[in-house]
Parts: C-alpha cells; structure tokens; sequence
C-alpha cells in the first residue's frame, strides 16, 4: 500500500522544475505584459459584455480602466500541489478600487464590472495572440474567469493553463454585505427586502481570496506530508464526479478543511501521508462538528459570537468561517451534495479497513463517475427552456441552482423512501462559451439525476399510501401533487387513504421508479417527454421474447420442477429410491438469458394443442440432477458407472410413462422427460464418482481429472449457492441475463462459461466497495464491463466468497494455487491457458470454469470488447440522446474484427426469435455460399399438425442446436487452423481468427489456401450456411 | 469421351443454376466481368448453357413438377394447402432430388442444339440490358432454388416472389440470361446439401434421430453392454485366479452383499474406504515419527531455504512492481 502510493504521487504530481517555474514565470510576465498595454482611463461601458450585464441586472456599470493594484500567483501552485492532469496556475489580479464606487456592491454592478474588466483583459491578451477562453469560478456564471493558454507548450504539459482571477481587497464594508442585508433590490417578497446571503457571500469569496488563500499557504509551506494528503484527496475525490462538483468539494476547500484540521492539532506533525488521508476521511464522514459549523480559532483574535454563529447556520447547511475573514467559504455545499460527501467518505474507510492491499485500487484507482455510482439516472434536456431562468438569471442564487432544488426536491417527494439519495447536478459552464454574449446558452448540457435506491422491496413497491383520508389538510396537498394519479383507496388494514397506485407486471418492477420520476417532472415541470431520458431500460430489449420477457415463465417452471421431483422421489420401481433432486440449470436460478417457454407440445396428456402461430420445433431441456440412495453394488470403472446410471435413468423414465404417463425420450447420455410445457433431462450423481477422484488425486494434487461425476458435483454446487445469492439480491438475476447476453453477442460464447459470468457478477454484489451493490440493470451491467476491463487478471485471482466461509486458511490455500498457476504460465508463455483465476468456495484451483478458457489472447480480446463497450455506456448514460441505434451498439458486434465470417441462415436458427440484429457483410472477399436445408425448419408448420399428441411429441427436437453442432464439427476438424467465435444464444455470424502458429508449419508446408479451407469449412455447415467471407489471409510469415 | 463432356457440362450447368442465387455479389460482379474482354468466350458458354439451365428450370416446371404448379396457383387462395403440399415434398424431397436433376440433364441436351439461336438472342439481351435489374434476378434465383429442389419453398417471401417470377416469365428469361454473366467464378457454391448426409444439417438431424432409437432400444443396448462387461470382467478376473493359482497364492475375491470392514479372523480392516483412511494414518505416523528439524543439518537446511523462499519472493514482488509500473497500474486517470 505505501509503495502503491508512493508510486501513485509520483505519477500524478508535478515535477516543480526551474524549467517549469521559468515557463511560469514566463506566462505570468507575458500577461502582466499585456495588462500593461491597457490605456488607464479606457472608458468601459456595457457594451464589452451585454448580454452578461443584461442577464446579470445590472444597473450603472460604466467605469474608467485602471490597471491591476497586484498581480500574483496562488492556489495549488503556491503550495505545490497541482494534480495531474489540471495542470493549471492560479493567478489574482486584485481590481483596484478606482474603478467601484462605495455602493457597487447593490444590485451586481460589481459582478458585472468585474466581468467587463475580464473582458477588456481578455481583448488585450488577444491582441498578444495567445488563447484565451472564459470559465467560471466554481460553476457559478456570475463569476467568471479567464483560462489563458500560453502560446507554447511545454513538453509533458499537455494543456496547461494559467486561470485569471480577479479579487478585491476591502472594496466594501463587510458591514454591508451581512448575511442578514438584502443588496438586490429587486428581489422582494411582498414589498419586504430578502436577504440575499449567497449574493453577499459571492462578493465577499472575492474579497477575502488572498487571505485564505495566505492562511493555506501558511499553513501548507514546509510540511510536506499534509501536501501530499491534499494530492491524495484530490485524487480520490477527482475519482469521485459525485462530489468533485460545485455543490459540493473542490480543490480548494479540501485545502482548507485540511487546514482546519491542522490548526485544531488534529492532525500532528508526525503524521504520514495515509495517516493524514485517513483522519481527514475520518472527520468528514463522523466528525459532530459539521452540525455547528468549523470555525478558526487563532491565537490573538475573537472568535466569532455565537449570534452570528446562528445566523450561519440558518443560511447555510455547512459553514466553515475565519475569523480573519467573516464569510462562509463553503457557501455552495448544498445540503444533499454534503450527506454524499459524506456517505462518500464513509465508504471510502471501510474500504481501506476491508478491502485487499489497503483498499488502493478501490479508493485511488476505481472511477466513482455518476454512470457507476447511481442506480438510476435520469437525464434532462433543458435546452431553450425559458422556464428556468423565468423569474431572471441571477437572484440570490443562481436560476440553474434553484431548478436543480426545483427537481430534486420534486423527486424527492415522488420517491420518497425508495430513493435514498438523489443527486441533482447540473454543470453549466462549457469551454468555447462566451459569456459576453448572456446565460442563455448555459442550458446547453443536460442536468444529471442520480438516483441511489434504498431497498430493492421499496423501490419496486406497487402502491404508496399517502395521508388518511380524514385528514383533509394533508390529503388536497396529496392530491395537489399527485393529480389525477392520487386515488382513494381502501387497504387491508381497514384504513381509508389516499394513495398511488403503480399498476406494473413482475418482470416490469425495475421501471415503476421511472414511471414515477416521469410522472412527476412532466406533472411539475412544463417538459415535454421527450426531454426527460430515464436510464432503466434501455437494453431490455435484449432479453425480451416478443414483448414479454420470458423470465416470467419462472414461476410454472419452479413449479413444474416441484411437481417432478415429488413424482421422481415416489418412483417405487426401481432398485434403488431417489433421495434428493436438484436444480442445475440457470434458468432454475434466474440467470438464464432465456428461460424456455412452456411448449404447448410438452404436456403430460390432453388433447392436441390448437396450432399457434409460431410454435418452435426446438426446446430447451432444463438438467436437474437427481441422487440415488447409497448402494455398494455399484460398479467401480467409470464406463460402467456411466452405463448403469443410464440404465437407472431409463427405468425411471419409464416408471414416470407408466405412472404418471410424462412422456419420456432418450439417447445414450441423456434422458429428457416431458412435462408441464418443460422438458428436464435427468442427470445422477453418484457420490462414489467423486471419492473415487479424490484418492487419484491424492498422489498429484493438480491433477485435473475430468469427471463426470466430479462436473456435477461442482455443477450443483455452483447452482445452489448462486441460487442463495440470487435471493438476497433479487438484482442478480437480471445483471447476469444482460451481461451474459453482451458476452455471447461478441461472440465470446466459447471463452467465457455462464457459469463464470454468474460469479463474476456475483462479485460486484458481494464486494461492492467502492460502491453499494448495484441496484438496477444498467449500472450492474456496467460494473461488470469495467470488473472485466479492469482486473488485473494475470497478477491477482478474483476470489468469489458467496457464503462468507473462506476461513484465512482457505484463502491462502487459494494463494497458494494461484500461484503455482501463474508460475506455470511463466514458464510456459505460449501455453497461456486460463488466464482467469476465479476462485470460490467450492473450486479452489479455479478449476471449474476458467481452467480452459479464456485464455491470454482470448481474454486480451474480452477485455478490450469490454473497454470500448463500457466506455460506450458510460458516454450513453451521460451524454447522447436518445437514441436506441446506440444502445444496440452495446451488443452488436463489429464483424470486421475476425479473419472470416461465417453467416448463417437466419430461419434455420433454433430460436430464430432470439437474433438480436441480422448480421450482413459488405465487404471482405465473398468466397462461398449455400443454400437453406429443407430439412428442419424451427417452427412447426401446420402440415405437422396430424397424428397423436405422441407423434408430435416425437416431432419435438430436444436440445437440437444445428450452430453447436457446426462449431463442433469445425473444431474437431480444424481446431489447429484457426480459433472459432460464436454466439450460443442465437446470432446469425460466427468469426474465424487464423491461428497464427499453425500457418506457419501447415499453411507454408502444405500450400494450403485459406479460400479452400473456407470453402470446405462451408461445406461441413451445409444447409446452415449462408455465405463465408474471407477478410484477412493468415499471415504466414510470422 | 462424349459421356465425359456431358457429365462436365451437367456439373457445370448446376454450378450455374446455384450461381444464379446469387443476389449481392452479383452486381458487382457484373461490372467486373464486363471489363474482362479475354474472357469473352468462355463467357458466351457459360451464357449459353444458362439459358439452356433456364429453359430447363422452366420446362422442368411444366412438365416435370405439374403438382407444384398447381400447388402454386392454388396457393394464392390457401396457404394452407400449399404448406401440405411442401410438407409432402419435404418427405419426398430426398427421393426426387435425382430424378429433378436428371431431368434437368435431359433438358440440357436437348437444348444444345438449339444453342446458336439462343446465342444471338441472348446477346441482344445483354447489350440492351447494361444494367441488371437486381430485384428480378433475386425473384429468379428464389424461384430457381426452389424449382430446382422440387419446389420446397421455404419462406413465404420465396413464394411470393416466385408467384411475381411466374407472371413475369419474360422479364425473368431475359434477366436469367443476364444473371450468369454476373456470376463470378471465385465464389464457390455450397449445395443444401439436402441430399446427401454426411456433413452439415441433413446429418445433424440424421444424427439426432439415430440417437433417439427409444427406451427399449437403448434399455436393450445397455442390458447388452452391461452383460458384456460383466463377462469381461469375470473372465479378466478368472484369468487372475487363474495365474494367482499357478503361483500359488490365495485370491480374496470381491463378495456382493454388505460390505465387511473387519476380517474375521484377523480383525484388522480392510475395504476400500477405510483402507485408504488406515494408509493416511499410517503416513501421518510415519511423519510423526520422524521430526525434520532432527538432525543439525535439517535444521540448518530449513533455514537456508527459508532465506532462500525470502529471498526469491522479495525479487518476484520486485518484478510484480516493476510489471504494474509498465502497466501503469498507479495511474489513477
């Protein structure tokens, strides 16, 4: 942990060079050079900047140029602790006093002369060609600055910029500008001034930025360790876009609440760098002292009168003052923007007490942006909308602060308890604006909503009760709010209340929450739907059968399985009774991406089902695996263990047929019983199998013995604690179904087992630091793209605890079996097969699921996929409109990425229904393609429809998948030529990439042409393949 | 010899055929074949025969599949019935792949000979005709797979097109005898291969079906195998006693029944099980007995590598270090 931070300062702070300092240097005097050209007594008017001094409202703004009273360097760069990669130096011009009258500071004249001095600075600079944009001081309009980008750049200083800031020095008097007093006159409620305190504090940050910019500076000089802490914080909190905002902490408060905590001795001399992170952490997160407000103590000097204390308080949610400087400096923390400060710095700590190594990957590295953080976001357009800005710009507050009030406190009323934080934050300023010219364009970037759902069974509550309806008061506010939404209604315990009643199926719960945001900023705020864009849903698309999803089918199937294993458990005629039945298929465990359908045809008896519309030939067999009672007269060579079980498997599927009249199917390996719509295919375990293994195993540990027995064993397993998991987490389920279908839609169905996906999801929900687990789909789904992406899979193993019962010595154990693999990996680079170590309680050499794939290539791929295909969503959840060709980017695959591309006959597909998007292909050199076999076609057609409900049944293909079929022919015939990439859930492409170690040997030896190769692997697919690209010829040289 | 010719221009021929349901590549080819003078002649052959494959998809609609047509007629008043109608072509469809192609042949033949009119035709044709119309040749080719296969259509859409093809006979013929010139010689056809099982989707259904042979079957096969295994096993351990018996030792012989643990006149235990526990404890005993650290020189061992297992860590996490920093682990953005 030291080392990694030590690691980490190096890279992120600047090297304070006398070149860089010359370079400095340089910048400021080229500037002071430049005000210095300004004429003194230039007579400035409104018109440098009117549409700011129109918006603003200002009166009286003319006055007579005078030049700068001082020019100096501040912030960061004074107490060398700029981060990289804002590279940028603070640099004060104190106005000077000449150019204000004593009463400027009514009504925003000072803001609108301070920001036409900026421009007359900034007409200057122009003249001395170096770029000059404008900014804001902290997201706030009224207070811009001037970015001055100086005309060279110096290498390994991309972007460097000196920021102008004007301040003032005792302009007024602090009198006036109390808190209490009201300086725009215009803003009056029935005839009574208001007090206008953010105003004043406006005014007064300005005038006191040199001092508290000494008091840091004091405080920061020679104590190289508190620096260091503030490098630190700045980089967590950068991580952090939640609370790296306006409202809430910047560079410069963290400053100073770190100064605080050194002149309150709370953190000493001797403190280290982590130390000084760690109790600054602590005080934000627990300190009682946020409710009274911090205030400066100094030796010599009053403190601040309680009265005042009070008044402070009123005005704002957190105050930190100086004495030296009577203004709250944490004027712009908002009350909401402070509760996730907070909660922030909560989680951090937990992280350094729980997480691997210190928690540094997770405080420092891991990105806390709002895409990540929220489970909802909601995404508002609010270009050209007069409303915001209706009653003028500039009150006391900004409009743009008041609406983001506006909207989260409407929200917060709609949702009530099933949010427990909601984030309003709406960034205004943009880099090419120029503020000359008004506000108007400040409404450019859509307002951000992030909403944290408290409880999974709050948020997808149907109904809300509202007040009785006997208290009359409470009920028209009700109704007032709700509108036509709000109903009288009467509940079970006999009471009679108003009450929103959010009518919804069960796989549609996830989008009560938005319906109801929807509702209420479109009841409230005059948008249009158009404007308002919920991120919830936006990839159920993916998952959808028609327009149900077919996870709503789980219920009979649970059922069904109920039913069967009561019938298997009452078997009387066979050898030896079934003991116990369990589930191994995902779709028993919610995680299937398609669950199956009950298939009309699949039923125990009745008559011949009606012909529907599109009845499937294929159906989904669902394993359940079954044990028997102990015996010893089973035999001891694995072939006829296997066959015996067979020959149990087919006695008992021939009881259900005479018993119960199921009907039954079977091939050597499988027994596939119908029932209930569903077809189980029968499995036993026999425990023997696995004892037997483990003696082998005895002499050479790591052996792997491939074992029938032992798969399911592991198999089962995995079933029933992911099953466990899926029910504390009723999230999983669905996390698991988009991100299995994102794995399978890039064609990774062959890298990635679903059963590795189940666990690494199960990962962000068991340790979810730096976040809470994930709440909705879409930012579940995300975390997964970036655990995918971002994991350092060769260096660590990615430890799965379902249960919480790895004891020290189980997780050494895994340590050590980590280890051993990437010893073997190191020896043997070529040989890089399972490059993901996915350890649980029950597999604890990750053995399992990753022990074949993927291996470092194949993960290489999958993470660079996951890499664009995240930063995609993220760019998705923040930025573009709505636009759902986007969103189908997430899961289609560019096809140009293989070295060939086999396209299949999209109607030959088993479950043609599940094709996300037909794939074509235009370019590349079109080497083969076939025609459509008559021979299956995946829906029945109606001519099928004679004979008996047993001749049907017949007609039923169970687990016929012609795409595996394919894939296995073509690995078995070609599988040194070149690696296949497919999709198992139902894409139409499968992509080739040449192996390039064997077109060394066989492509120069033999001659062989990849065209034939191509042709032939056409010919193996016949009546299933449409057409075979070739895109790139294997390279034979390497 | 003459036999040999026809048998190639029949392959040839039928190459055709399935190049004409070629719907994409096809334009683009056409431009490129158009800028290949030299390969002018073989070309005009090509044409030839296809014209020949055309009059033959379409003689062999007349004549050869009389049921299908009505089947179609029929079909623009019931869907229904032409489905059935499939259905039966779809059993059938294995036996009547042959004979469709032969007929096919035969229509060849004869065309042969009327080729050179054909020819002056068709170039009239092609030099009106710069220009493809791509649609049409797509209702074509639709229709010629399905003619050529017995009229299986296999989507709706096929079948509307063919209908459209039908009507526009004329226009078809003309394009027909554009669509081979548009045919490239590098894009190689693959059959449906409905007619032969050995690879691609016939065999996988064959496959299927084959393994479904039913509970009987299979109870049968596995009753036999079991039988045989049993006899073999017997027979290997025969062998053993045999051989034990020779050299003079006693067999102990795997009883059925309940398992005994002990031995009855030893009392000691024995069974696979706890055979395998009394060996673990045995080792453990052994390892007991016999403590590491009890010679000097053990002792002294054990230290060196302790340094050494040190040692060689502090250099792998200096490696591990100097990987991440490559990796630019540390850097937060």
């Amino acid at each position: 942990m030291d080392l990694k931070v030590r690691e980490l300062l190096k890279e992120v702070t600047l090297d304070y060079s006398p070149t860089l300092s010359k370079h400095v240097n340089d910048t400021v005097s080229a500037i002071k050079v430049a005000i210095d050209k300004i004429p003194d007594d230039l007579k400035v008017t409104a018109d440098e900047a009117p549409g700011f001094v129109r918006d603003i409202g200002a009166d009286k703004v003319e006055f007579k140029f005078k030049k700068p009273t001082s020019i100096e360097i501040g912030g960061s760069y004074a107490i060398q602790c700029i981060v990289k990669p804002d590279i940028n130096v603070d640099l004060f011009i104190r106005l000077p006093k000449e150019c204000f009258h004593e009463k400027d500071y009514l009504n925003y004249r000072y803001h609108a002369k301070r920001c036409l001095y900026l421009s007359i600075i900034k007409k200057y600079l122009k003249f001395s060609s170096v770029k000059v944009e404008w900014s804001t001081l902290q997201n706030e309009a009224r207070k811009p600055v001037l970015l001055v980008y100086p005309a060279t750049e110096l290498v390994g200083l991309p972007g460097f910029f000196v920021r102008i800031i004007p301040t003032t020095n005792s302009l007024f008097t602090i009198k006036k500008l109390n808190l209490k007093r009201s300086n725009i006159r215009a803003l009056t409620h029935g005839g009574i001034p208001q007090a206008t305190p953010k105003y004043n504090s406006s005014i007064l940050e300005d005038m006191f930025l040199e001092d508290t910019s000494e008091l840091i500076k004091r405080t920061f000089l020679g104590w190289k360790e508190l620096g260091e802490a503030s490098i630190l914080l700045k980089v967590w909190a950068r991580q952090r876009s939640s609370i790296y905002v306006h409202d809430c902490l910047n560079g410069f408060l963290i400053s100073v609440i770190l100064s605080y905590l050194a002149s309150q001795n709370k953190i000493a001399n001797s403190m280290r760098t982590m130390q000084i992170f760690r109790v600054t952490l602590n005080f934000i997160a627990t300190a009682k002292i946020w409710n009274n407000g911090l205030y400066f103590r100094r030796e010599g000097q009053k403190g601040i009168p309680q009265e005042e204390r009070v008044s402070y308080k009123e005005a704002f949610p957190i105050v930190i003052c100086d004495p030296s400087a009577p203004f709250n400096m944490s004027f712009r923390i908002s009350r909401i923007g402070f509760v996730q400060l907070q909660d922030e710095a909560a989680l951090t700590l937990k992280c350094i007490e729980k997480c691997r190594d210190g928690g540094f990957e997770e405080i420092f590295m891991t990105k806390v942006d709002f895409a990540a953080k929220y489970d909802y976001c909601i995404r508002l357009d609010l270009k050209g909308k007069s409303e915001v800005h209706a009653s003028g710009f500039c009150l006391d507050d900004e409009c743009w602060r008041l609406y983001e009030q506006k909207v989260h406190s409407l929200l917060n009323q709609g949702l009530n308890n099933r949010a427990k934080l909601i984030r309003v934050t709406w960034r205004n300023t943009l880099s090419d604006c120029s503020i000359e010219n008004g506000f108007s364009i400040l409404d450019r970037e859509p307002l951000l909503v992030g909403v944290s759902v408290s409880s999974m069974e709050n948020a997808f509550r149907v109904a809300d009760i509202g007040p009785n309806a006997e208290n009359k008061e409470e009920a028209l506010k009700f109704r007032k709010f709700w509108g036509e939404k709000a109903e009288l209604r009467r509940f079970k315990d006999g009471t009679i209340a108003e009450s929103t009643v959010w009518e919804s199926e069960h796989w549609n719960r996830h989008l009560i929450l938005k319906r109801i945001a929807e509702y209420v900023l479109l009841r409230h705020l005059s948008l249009s739907k158009e404007n308002i864009v919920h991120i919830v849903d936006q990839l159920d698309f993916s998952l959808l059968h028609g327009v149900r999803d077919p996870i709503s089918f789980s219920g009979s199937l649970l059922e069904a399985l109920e039913v069967l294993s009561k019938h298997l458990r009452l078997i009387q005629d066979i050898p030896l009774k079934v003991s116990s039945v369990q589930p191994l298929d995902p779709a028993f465990r919610f995680t299937s991406v398609f669950p199956p359908e009950p298939h009309p045809l699949a039923i125990v008896k009745g008559d011949v089902p009606r012909l529907q519309k599109l009845m499937p030939s294929c159906i989904q067999p669902l394993e359940v695996m079954i044990q028997l009672e102990g015996s010893g007269n089973w035999p001891m060579d694995d072939i006829a263990i296997e066959k015996t079980k067979t020959a149990f498997l087919l006695k008992i599927g021939e009881s259900l047929q005479n018993s119960c009249g199921m009907t039954c199917t079977a091939t050597e390996d499988d027994v596939d019983v119908f029932m209930s719509g569903y077809v189980f295919r029968l499995k036993i375990w026999h425990e023997r199998g696995l004892s037997l293994l483990k003696r082998e195993d005895g002499s050479d540990q790591f052996k792997w013995v491939s074992s029938i027995d032992k798969e399911l064993f592991v198999r089962s397993q995995h079933s029933s604690m992911i099953n466990g998991l899926q029910g504390r987490y009723p999230l999983y389920g669905p996390v698991v179904r988009i991100a299995k279908r994102w794995v399978a839609s890039h064609l990774f169905s062959s890298c990635l087992v679903e059963e590795a996906v189940e666990l690494l999801v199960a990962h962000l929900f068991l340790q979810p630091l730096p976040f809470n687990a994930p709440c909705s789909r879409i930012t579940g789904f995300l975390r997964f793209l970036r655990l995918l992406s971002e994991y350092d899979w060769t260096f660590s193993a990615l430890v799965v605890d379902i249960n919480e019962d790895l004891s020290p010595k189980d997780e050494k154990e895994i340590s050590n079996n980590f280890m051993l693999t990437r010893k073997g990996y190191e020896e043997n680079k070529q040989n890089g097969s399972a490059a993901m170590f996915l350890a649980t309680a029950y597999d604890k050499a990750s053995e399992a699921w990753t022990r074949f794939s993927p291996n470092v290539s194949e993960l290489k791929r999958l993470v660079a996929y996951a890499r664009s295909s995240a930063n995609l969503l993220n760019k998705l959840i923040l930025q573009d409109q709505i636009d759902s060709y986007k969103w189908e980017c997430l899961l289609r695959t560019p096809l140009n990425n293989y070295d060939a591309v086999i396209l299949l006959h999209r109607d030959k597909l088993p479950y043609p229904q599940r094709l996300l998007f037909p794939s074509e292909l235009n370019q590349g050199k079109h080497v083969a393609q076939g025609n459509a076999s008559k021979v299956f076609q995946p829906f029945m057609s109606p001519g099928d429809f004679k004979g008996s409900l047993e001749e049907l049944k017949n007609k039923l293909l169970v687990n016929f998948d012609p795409l595996r079929f394919f894939v296995g022919d073509l690995e078995k015939e070609f599988s040194n030529m070149f690696k296949v990439w497919y999709d198992s859930l139902g894409g139409d492409a499968i992509g080739i990439t040449w192996d390039r170690f064997s077109s060394k040997k066989r492509g120069r030896e033999e001659g062989e042409d990849p065209v034939d190769v191509l042709k032939s692997v056409g010919q193996f697919g016949k009546g299933f393949v449409r057409s075979v690209y070739s895109l790139k010829s294997p390279r034979l040289m390497n | 010899m003459d036999l040999q010719l026809k048998h190639k221009k029949n392959k040839k021929k039928r190459q055709n055929i399935d190049k004409l349901q070629k719907d994409e590549v096809l334009n683009m080819e056409v431009e490129r074949e158009k800028s290949k003078p030299t390969e002018k002649n073989k070309r005009k052959r090509e044409k030839g025969n296809d014209i020949n494959t055309g009059k033959a998809v379409r003689s062999n609609i007349k004549d050869g599949s009389i049921n299908a047509i009505r089947g179609r007629k029929m079909k623009e008043s019931s869907v229904k019935k032409n489905r059935k109608n499939e259905e039966r072509n779809t059993l059938t469809g294995k036996s009547e792949q042959p004979s469709t192609d032969a007929e096919v042949a035969f229509v060849d033949q004869c065309g042969e000979s009327k080729k050179t009119k054909r020819k002056k035709k068709e170039d009239d044709g092609s030099s009106k005709k710069g220009e493809t119309d791509q649609d049409e040749v797509c209702h074509l080719s639709c229709g010629d797979e399905s003619c050529s296969k017995g009229l299986k259509g296999s989507s709706k859409k096929a079948r509307m097109k063919r209908k459209k093809e039908h009507n526009s006979s004329k226009g078809a013929k003309k394009s027909q005898e554009k669509a081979p010139e548009a045919d490239s010689d590098d894009v190689y056809q693959i059959s449906s291969g409905d007619e032969d099982c050995s690879k691609g989707m016939k065999k996988w259904i064959m496959e299927y079906n084959q393994s479904r042979p039913g509970l009987k079957v299979l109870e049968q096969n596995i009753d036999e195998f079991i039988t045989a295994h049993e006899a073999k096993l017997e027979q290997e351990r025969k062998e053993r006693e045999a051989q034990a018996a020779e050299g003079g030792w006693t067999v102990v012989v795997h009883h059925k029944g309940r398992k005994k643990t002990t031995d009855v006149e030893s009392g000691t235990t024995v069974g696979s099980v706890a055979k395998a526990v009394v060996e673990d404890n045995m080792k453990k005993k052994k390892r007991e007995e016999v403590k590491l650290d009890f010679y000097r020189f053990q002792r002294r061992e054990a230290q060196r590598n302790e340094i050494l297992t040190l040692q060689s860590k502090f250099e792998e996490d200096k490696k591990r270090i100097q990987q991440l920093r490559a990796a630019r682990k540390f850097r937060p953005y």
